[in-house]
């Protein structure tokens, strides 16, 4: 792996205000993952068909496999599993609120568009990665983009499908209009670390300059096959990077770490074997 | 070929969707490959609430891989089973939504804790795993072909509960405790898993007989007992005084029957269990809020009005 002059070398290399930024960015690629998963998995045995219930699992368990990969990255910073998910407040959680906002029973438009406006802006925002002056970001980045490839494909395939269907082409359109605020949070700022992960070269493109490619690209994309796209739109509140957000999220939370509670546990499983680079 | 010639020829892997079998053996086979696609299905749905719940997210995918996984098991049985030109797979899951469809006893419970799970992962499909391991050598082949592959999945889930189950039992007094209540609670309903015992005298077993199944209940029941009691008091687990298990000291047992409740399994067996009723409404809930879409791919398969590029799923 190539390295640059301004590479910033492995955990222990990091002074305070690198780790600051490295940790920013991993945080919300971590939980992003990992609540987009989880609202995935509501559609498994719920899906429309079998097929369809396999594909969607297959998405849920490689965003859980990435979320394991980015926490993993951030406990090398000094944190554990049961800090960062099951002892945490939820306040702590700096996701978009567009992956915490749950399906209501059948509407599988929701979920392709959700997972649409999602993997468009995943696929960005890894091309932003792949060329981060912190490692362990590159080479996890490279891991995971074969896998979130297939991602778009199924669900701009979805779409094309519902888009020749009057009645799913309505569904499609409310959920657009739903979503698409709440898909711009993907590009708010986390604090004002921001100008310090650009610096840094932690991310190779600004959160500006990846909202707008991911406008370009969702308009073109919709637009063609006959959506509205409400591009004026502002970005939803709460955003979820600046730590707020809507109740869902704190009803979904308390979910999640029921049993952890309950059995009064103190440690999360591994049950992996380590998959260092 | 009439149902004697089949009675001869039967074997392991025999019969094909090549060869003309007479009704008898194609609804028989149905029956029970319909019966096992619905027991995959239905298991998923009673344990997909805890991969939400799980509690560290590599349990969270393993819960998550294994409810995929008895999808894609009841999508290649139900494969094996419209095979026999008796029932499509969208008739079965219909009847399997609207009540009509009959699975296994075990899935018909509700089951509300994380310590219950490996009751399910490890005991139920420990159970499965015999009576499916012998299922290798039935004679429909797609369901013996299918077996290969399902077995070696089960195999997993199994040890996914062993670890479930060994981490609880290992884990502090409230967890051994609460697993202790949820093991009494479903031992019962396990040792029913296999049936009643089997009527030694006049019976005669249809799908025995063409080779569909090659092992009687009791000859399951005494497999699984041999080596899953011994791994349940190994873990800690302590063997409830009822229902009463005599052992023969030869590798068989003894389950005494009039400890078991066995009005409330033919119920369970009916659909008529309040669980059952809650189980299959749910999941005819979720099914009846997505059959727009459903319709939608109906109406572009018939009409061919669907993308032309390969479609999604």
């Amino acid at each position: 792996m190539a390295t640059t002059e301004s590479d910033l070398g492995g955990p222990t290399d990091l002074s305070e205000e690198e780790q600051r930024a490295v940790e920013a960015q991993l945080l919300r690629l971590a939980d992003d993952e990992l609540i987009q998963a989880e609202r995935y998995t509501f559609w498994q045995v719920r899906a429309p068909t079998l097929e369809s219930d396999l594909s969607i699992s297959n998405n849920a368990q490689d965003e859980l496999g990435h979320a394991r990969l980015w926490y993993d990255a951030v406990q090398q910073l000094g944190y554990s599993e049961e800090s960062l998910i099951y002892e945490s407040d939820p306040s702590d959680f700096q996701h978009s609120t567009l992956v915490e906002l749950p399906f209501a029973e059948g509407d599988w438009a929701d979920a392709i568009v959700r997972a649409y406006l999602y993997d468009v802006a995943e696929d960005i925002r890894l091309s932003a990665l792949e060329d981060s002056s912190y490692e362990i970001i590159r080479n996890r980045t490279s891991r995971i983009q074969g896998e979130e490839g297939y991602h778009l494909e199924h669900a701009e395939s979805w779409l094309d499908r519902m888009a020749l269907d009057e009645e799913a082409s309505e569904r499609v359109q409310a959920a657009i209009d739903e979503l698409y605020p709440y898909a711009l949070t993907l590009f708010e700022p986390v604090g004002d670390v921001e100008a310090d992960i650009d610096r840094l070269g932690i991310r190779t493109m600004t959160l500006d300059e990846m909202r707008t490619e991911w406008e370009t690209r969702v308009e073109s994309f919709l637009t063609e096959l006959g959506f509205d796209v409400p591009t004026d739109a502002a970005p939803a509140t709460p955003t979820g990077r600046d730590n707020e957000h809507t109740d869902h999220w704190h009803d979904l939370h308390e979910e999640m770490t029921a049993s952890y509670r309950n059995l009064g546990r103190d440690k999360a499983t591994l049950i992996m074997a380590d998959d260092d680079e | 070929m009439n149902v004697d010639e089949v009675k001869d020829r039967a074997g392991p892997r025999e019969f094909s969707p090549k060869d003309d079998l007479p009704e008898e053996y194609r609804k028989a086979a149905t029956r029970m490959l319909e019966f096992h696609a619905n027991s995959e299905i239905m298991g998923a749905y009673l344990e997909r609430p805890f991969i939400r719940k799980a509690p560290s997210i590599e349990r969270k995918m393993a819960f998550s891989a294994k409810v995929q996984d008895e999808i894609g098991h009841g999508q290649m049985l139900y494969r094996a089973a419209e095979s026999l030109g008796i029932k499509t797979r969208d008739e079965m899951l219909d009847d399997l939504a609207n009540g009509d469809g009959k699975f296994l006893n075990c899935f018909h419970y509700p089951m509300e804790s994380y310590v219950e799970t490996p009751m399910i992962a490890f005991f139920v499909d420990g159970a499965a795993m015999r009576r499916q391991a012998t299922l290798k050598k039935s004679s429909w082949e797609p369901y013996a072909h299918a077996m290969d592959k399902i077995c070696f999945e089960e195999g997993m889930h199994v040890k996914h509960g062993e670890s479930i189950l060994r981490e609880l039992m290992n884990g502090s007094r409230k967890e051994q405790r609460m697993t202790q209540e949820a093991f009494e609670e479903w031992w019962p309903r396990i040792l029913q898993f296999f049936g009643p015992t089997d009527d030694q005298s006049t019976h005669h077993d249809f799908a025995a007989e063409v080779g569909l199944k090659t092992c009687t209940n009791d000859e399951l029941r005494n497999a699984f007992l041999n080596t899953y009691i011994p791994k349940a008091k190994k873990y800690g687990l302590e063997m409830p005084d009822e229902p009463r298990i005599r052992d023969n000291g030869d590798g068989t047992y003894e389950v005494v029957e009039d400890d078991l409740d066995w009005d409330e399994f033919f119920t369970v067996s009916q659909n008529e269990y309040d669980g059952s009723i809650e189980q299959i409404s749910g999941r005819r809930q979720a099914q009846e809020a997505v059959q727009w879409v459903r319709d939608m791919m109906d109406d572009q398969t018939t009409t061919n009005s669907g993308p032309q590029t390969q479609a999604a799923d």
